[in-house]
């Protein structure tokens, strides 16, 4: 990068919000996906901007300058969607940390895209309010961050995900213009939804500086029971019998016989380690209702078989069953060094289907591929255990996660559930577009960002 | 050899969840203050991207406190306190230690003569160096000599706690016999809180043996990078205290007791000669808060009229596993009302000679614990490890807090006060 560049761009932010050393910058090369560009990935410059008026200047001179610029949160996203390329400029947007807004009568709360998820979490729910959008990483991932993904999370067979939940939101084009999406009302449809175009565009379409979500009433109470099954067939069967029955579960995590093992090895919780399946299910809402609730999953469990069944009295019961599910990816991280999570959703009722096709794979590379579901949306996270040492292995690795992802596209399901597109996907997408897919894409990424400014790493703009 | 580290780099799946729990990322909010991003720099030395002796490199991994807390939160289980301190030691090996350091640790810490003599010279000296602060709880710089000037530390005391006592400290009928490890800070620096450990293991049937040969446990050198010094320092503690005829060998300090516990056995383990003593020293080793909670407090004890909230030391509480003891001995003083503030296991900042190479940070971070301590309207806030103390007594000073600091054996002695 000329140094005119970076004296223009310190002018704006600030020298002392701007990285430059080689050390510094190297930490920017990657997020939590297995994506490892190495040294060649190194950004010309790490920047931390303040506030939406400096963004819309870095962004104004990217134009000028053509310079690539890749917004960053707390970079941990699994789908490689901020993994840094040489001469990009990384944009870090965690100085705007604000909460503006907890509006109770309007139940909404308004708040700048570097605040915590866990942080809004806990301060709506101070007031009886709840944000329900729970991603693994939301002690410590973003809000922007988990909009620009479209995050989701274990609550979403009930709760759904992050994009159900936003109502407005400030963006600064890729161009640098400030504009405002959607509105604060409950109902809008002026015009196209941008709100919703922004959502899950992965830093490609404009830089979300806040964020409007609306808030729901903290549920009353809930009701937690582990199921045991000794055959993966009937746990995924029980999942679509109980919605089928009119109950909603919040939570519905499944985990084959792999995780149990790791899990009762590391925690020694009384899993029993021949059991093919473990759902894990929760239930919330008027603790009136709730009994005749989780009564009805029980005899659904029941009539299908499940081998064992406990429900929570208490809080502290409900805790000791979310150990299983709670220690799940610790324990596989200390079977194997190297983790990588796929995301690959179908219809509930393809659960079965899917996850024997899996099985099929891992068999086929001589993989160990474990299987943890979000259930009761479809949501299945085939967990790939391998050692990164091990080329022969990493390439079996990949093979297998190709197959895995044209297998889920044969029966119906989606890329990614909640993980996003990223860097490593990328080359399945027109799969799953096709053509007229892709163009349509490329056509609304140009049209928002002609100097293919904003991640151009993604490839919606080449 | 960096390559010996990539076993433990490669689990990390830079997931970004130590940055939920990291005193310095809080400040910084850079990724290389982060174990994240260490790992990935150290990776980047095994495969050669990076210039492990670039002074920028040294800089960044020297930014941690050692504190733990990324490692306990970590879903991978990498074990990244280890990793680090092999880093450095590979740094210090590579690059040498920084010339101040190396003649403290290699010149003084190494020789207990020399070190005994320069302290007690130290203790008639000071004054020259050093004024007594308005609090009347410490001294601050008159020259600025490698300490930030604004830096509040204790007197060296003009008589070492050892020195005011025999080495066989005996009671009839005694419950316990254990040897007392003092460690530096309380022989020198806190001479009256190793009074009030002694008090308390009086009052409790407790025969002590003050060895004088007993020496610094070597936590400074460890973290530095100094392996050999290190190595020597647990080498001196094991002869000295592994053969005697002691039911525990007792500390008053998070970091000492960590090294006992810890890392003598990993620093010692290629020497055959020492390695099962340090092993069976390891397992010897107790906080006089673990030992007063298993014989149980005896006699009557005085009311005293504080409002307490405790702050875990990083090295008792994580290390050493010392959480619920401390606190029980605290609440069955009469007249003391225990609040607990915000996470008590966050680092105060203090993390032994990094508040002395990032003091402005270490200051930033003893804020955020003061803020949580000032919350729970505790007029005391007590630590079980002096430098705990130090660091946090410093930060009450700069602030102007009316907040007592204390040594928990120092609170729990007051109970005993006639």
């Amino acid at each position: 990068m000329k140094k005119e560049i970076a004296d223009e761009i310190k002018r704006i932010v600030g020298a002392q919000h701007v990285l430059e050393a080689f050390e510094d910058k190297y930490c920017y090369i990657y997020d939590a996906s297995a994506i490892n560009v190495g040294k060649a990935g190194v950004p010309s410059l790490v920047v931390f901007p303040a506030n939406v008026d400096e963004i819309s200047s870095l962004l104004k001179l990217a134009n000028q300058y053509k310079f690539p610029v890749i917004p960053r949160g707390a970079g941990t996203n699994v789908s490689g969607g901020t993994v840094s390329h040489a001469d990009a400029v990384v944009l870090v947007l965690k100085r705007l940390d604000r909460i503006l807004e907890i509006d109770e009568r309007n139940m909404m709360a308004e708040a700048e895209v570097g605040v915590i998820t866990a942080s809004l979490q806990a301060e709506v729910e101070k007031r009886g309010l709840f944000y329900p959008p729970d991603p693994a990483s939301r002690g410590f991932s973003t809000l922007g961050g988990n909009v620009a993904e479209n995050a989701g999370g274990p609550r979403g067979a009930k709760y759904g995900v992050t994009r159900n939940y936003v109502l407005s939101l400030e963006v600064v084009l890729p161009t640098g213009e400030i504009i405002r999406t959607g509105a604060k009302t409950m109902k809008d449809v002026a015009g196209y939804d941008l709100t919703d175009l922004m959502i899950g565009s992965e830093g490609t379409l404009g830089i979300v500086t806040k964020v409007t979500v609306k808030l729901l009433p903290l549920p009353w109470a809930k009701k937690t029971m582990l199921v045991v099954f000794d055959d993966l067939c009937k746990a995924c069967e029980t999942v679509a019998q109980v919605f089928m029955a009119g109950v909603i579960p919040t939570t519905m995590e499944l985990l084959d016989n792999i995780y149990i093992r790791a899990i009762e090895d590391y925690v020694h919780i009384g899993l029993p380690v021949d059991a093919e399946a473990v759902l894990l299910i929760e239930v919330d809402g008027d603790e009136v209702a709730l009994g005749p609730q989780i009564e009805l999953v029980r005899q659904i469990c029941t009539n299908q078989g499940a081998t064992s069944l406990r429900v929570a009295r208490n809080a502290q019961e409900a805790d000791e069953l979310w150990v299983a599910r709670r220690s799940a990816f610790a324990a596989v991280a200390r079977v194997k060094p190297t983790i990588i999570g796929e995301d690959c959703t179908v219809l509930r009722d393809k659960i079965p289907e899917m996850v024997r096709k899996i099985r099929a794979i891992a068999e086929k590379y001589n993989v160990t591929i474990a299987v943890l579901g979000h259930a009761g949306d479809g949501n299945l996270h085939a967990t790939l255990l391998a050692d990164e040492r091990d080329k022969d292995e990493m390439e079996r690795i990949e093979k297998a996660i190709d197959e895995i992802l044209t297998s889920t596209l044969e029966i119906g399901g989606t890329l990614t559930g909640e993980h996003g597109i990223g860097r490593v996907k990328r080359k399945f997408l027109p799969l799953q577009l096709g053509k007229g897919g892709m163009q349509a894409m490329r056509a609304i990424k140009l049209a928002l960002d002609p100097n293919n400014i904003l991640n151009p790493g993604l490839g919606f703009g080449d | 050899m960096w390559t010996d580290m990539e076993r433990e780099v490669i689990r990390c799946i830079k997931c970004g969840a130590c940055q939920t729990v990291c005193p310095v990322f809080r400040e910084l909010g850079t990724e290389s203050a982060v174990a994240r991003g260490k790992i990935r720099l150290i990776k980047a030395a095994i495969s050669g991207d990076v210039e492990s002796r670039s002074a920028r490199f040294g800089e960044l991994l020297s930014r941690c406190l050692l504190c733990g807390a990324c490692q306990e939160n970590c879903p991978s289980g990498v074990n990244f306190h280890d990793l680090l301190t092999r880093a450095r030691v590979q740094l210090a090996e590579e690059k040498g230690l920084p010339l101040l350091t190396r003649l403290v640790l290699r010149l003084g810490l190494r020789n207990r003569r020399v070190f005994e003599a320069a302290l007690g010279f130290g203790s008639l000296g000071q004054w020259l160096m050093f004024r007594r602060a308005s609090s009347g709880e410490g001294m601050l710089p008159r020259l600025p000599m490698g300490l930030d000037m604004r830096r509040l530390v204790a007197p060296v005391s003009s008589q070492s706690f050892r020195s005011r006592h025999p080495e066989a400290i005996n009671v009839t009928n005694p419950k316990r016999k254990v040897a007392f490890f003092t460690g530096c800070m309380i022989n020198h620096l806190y001479p009256e809180t190793g009074e009030s450990v002694l008090k308390l293991l009086s009052r409790n049937q407790v025969s002590v043996v003050l060895p004088a040969s007993q020496h610094c446990c070597g936590a400074p050198a460890f973290s530095n990078g100094d392996e050999a010094t290190a190595i020597e320092m647990a080498k001196s503690a094991v002869s000295t205290f592994a053969a005697l005829d002691v039911d525990a060998v007792v500390t008053a300090c998070g970091s000492c007791g960590a090294m006992f516990r810890k890392q003598f056995p990993e620093l010692l383990r290629n020497l055959p000669k020492y390695f099962e003593k340090s092993q069976m020293l390891a397992r010897k080793t107790i906080d006089f808060t673990e030992l007063l909670v298993d014989i149980g407090l005896s006699g009557e004890l005085t009311k005293v009229k504080r409002n307490v909230t405790y702050h875990d030391s990083c090295h008792l509480v994580r290390i050493q596993g010392v959480r619920s003891q401390p606190r029980r001995l605290i609440g069955s003083i009469p007249g003391v009302t225990l609040s607990e503030m915000e996470q008590p296991g966050r680092c105060c900042g203090g993390a032994g000679s990094f508040s002395l190479h990032h003091y402005d940070l270490s200051c930033k971070i003893v804020h955020q614990k003061l803020d949580d301590i000032v919350a729970t309207e505790a007029d005391t806030v007590v630590a079980g490890c002096p430098m705990c103390v130090m660091h946090i007594r410093d930060g009450v000073h700069q602030n102007g807090l009316p907040t007592k600091v204390m040594h928990t054996a120092d609170l729990l002695a007051e109970a005993y006060d006639d």
